[in-house]
């Protein structure tokens, strides 16, 4: 069963190609500013290969998909601060992993950073992820401080995505 | 018929026969999403020629078929796993997109435990699985399958047992990529998904099923 896959849009951030669906930003000028500042926020290598799954002219796809981030991000958010009430330090760092991954899907490099350093901490590992055991207290407290940053570079994505998408900025 | 009498016109010779399957992928298309409802509907993917290579498809051998029969080269039957469902719509929207001609998704699961009994019941050829999940992680589901244990009074499918599966997870260290393919697990692609990387890991995965029959 030899199978070579062929595509003809292996890159998704080459939108110069023939026949290729335009990006989906809402204005060039929007585009060209958020991209600026989405530097160090979204790695827009990772970003634009979901606006490229969106359709011409539709960014239906892209901005559902942002939302249903938006929302398992504050469930989640949610769920670690029950569990830091707990100093469930295991549910802490399944907490971690599993935003991780969305996170990295969106390419928002600090919160999915974060979010591995909340993995590694609620394993009493280190930031870096070091099979050095840190005690309980001391996981507890990094991860407290941890969560108020995550949660700040969460704010900035958040912020970054929906003015990317033209919308007005949620009150939390 | 045709390819019969082609065959017969070129008795010494090997050429691969390829179909134009255009067609039936327009007749097909009302089991994609909305997404490749409108592509196929584009002027530019309407008039999509064969398979540039004959390796395309699974079954391209067509000397191996019965003269009667018209065997159409079917897709890589595909399963995906994953408890995050943003990662799950990401996964099956960029499959759909970016490997339509060559793979076909049957099944989306966000559980171990889902798959195992989905594999119960229907065939794949391929599985694109996580790692972390609760409960049954994608190590334990992927040593499930090669036990045949499927958690539950039914059996996993024979054809099942021995599917290639891929790792997508961001668990991706040297050690860990080890470790899934201790368990029998073909190759690991990381997230965010590179698009290339899914594509060889594919093509490669697929190779080994081609060489063991």
């Amino acid at each position: 069963m030899a199978v070579e896959l062929r595509d003809d849009s292996d890159n998704g951030s080459d939108f110069s190609r023939p026949g290729s669906p335009s990006p989906s930003s809402p204005t060039p000028s929007l585009s060209n500013t958020t991209s600026n500042r989405g530097q160090g926020i979204v790695d827009h290598t990772t970003f634009d290969q979901l606006l490229d799954m969106d359709l011409d002219d539709d960014d239906e796809f892209s901005r559902t998909l942002v939302h249903n981030y938006f929302e398992q991000a504050q469930r989640a958010f949610g769920d670690m601060d029950a569990a830091m009430s707990a100093s469930d330090l295991l549910a802490l760092s399944r907490l971690g992993h599993f935003l991780k991954g969305s996170s990295a899907q969106l390419g928002l490099l600090k919160v999915k950073a974060s979010c591995e350093k909340l993995q590694y901490y609620g394993q009493r590992m280190d930031a870096t992820g070091q099979h050095s055991s840190i005690s309980n207290e001391e996981a507890e407290k990094q991860i407290r401080v941890l969560l108020i940053q995550m949660r700040r570079e969460y704010d900035e994505a958040e912020s970054y995505l929906r003015d990317f998408y033209g919308e007005q900025e949620q009150q939390q | 018929m045709l390819c019969s009498l082609i065959r017969k016109m070129c008795t010494t010779s090997t050429t691969s026969l390829l179909q134009d399957t255009s067609s039936l992928q327009k007749t097909t298309s009302t089991y994609f999403n909305k997404a490749i409802n409108n592509m196929t509907a584009s002027p530019i993917l309407s008039t999509i020629s064969p398979p540039s290579s004959p390796a395309m498809s699974i079954e391209s051998d067509f000397e191996d078929h019965d003269e009667t029969t018209t065997t159409q080269p079917r897709k890589i039957k595909v399963m995906i796993i994953d408890d995050n469902s943003v990662n799950l719509t990401i996964l099956s929207r960029l499959l759909n997109k970016h490997f339509a001609d060559t793979i076909q998704l049957t099944s989306v699961q966000n559980s171990g435990l889902a798959a195992l009994d989905q594999l119960t019941k229907d065939e794949v050829d391929l599985i694109l699985m996580d790692i972390d999940m609760p409960v049954l992680s994608g190590v334990e589901t992927t040593t499930a399958i090669r036990n045949n244990d499927s958690h539950s009074e039914h059996s996993i499918l024979e054809q099942n047992l021995n599917v290639p599966i891929i790792a997508v997870t961001t668990s991706d260290a040297e050690e860990q990529r080890e470790l899934y393919r201790q368990v029998g697990m073909a190759d690991c692609v990381s997230k965010p998904i590179a698009i290339p990387k899914l594509r060889m890991a594919i093509e490669e995965a697929m190779k080994t099923v081609s060489t063991n029959g």
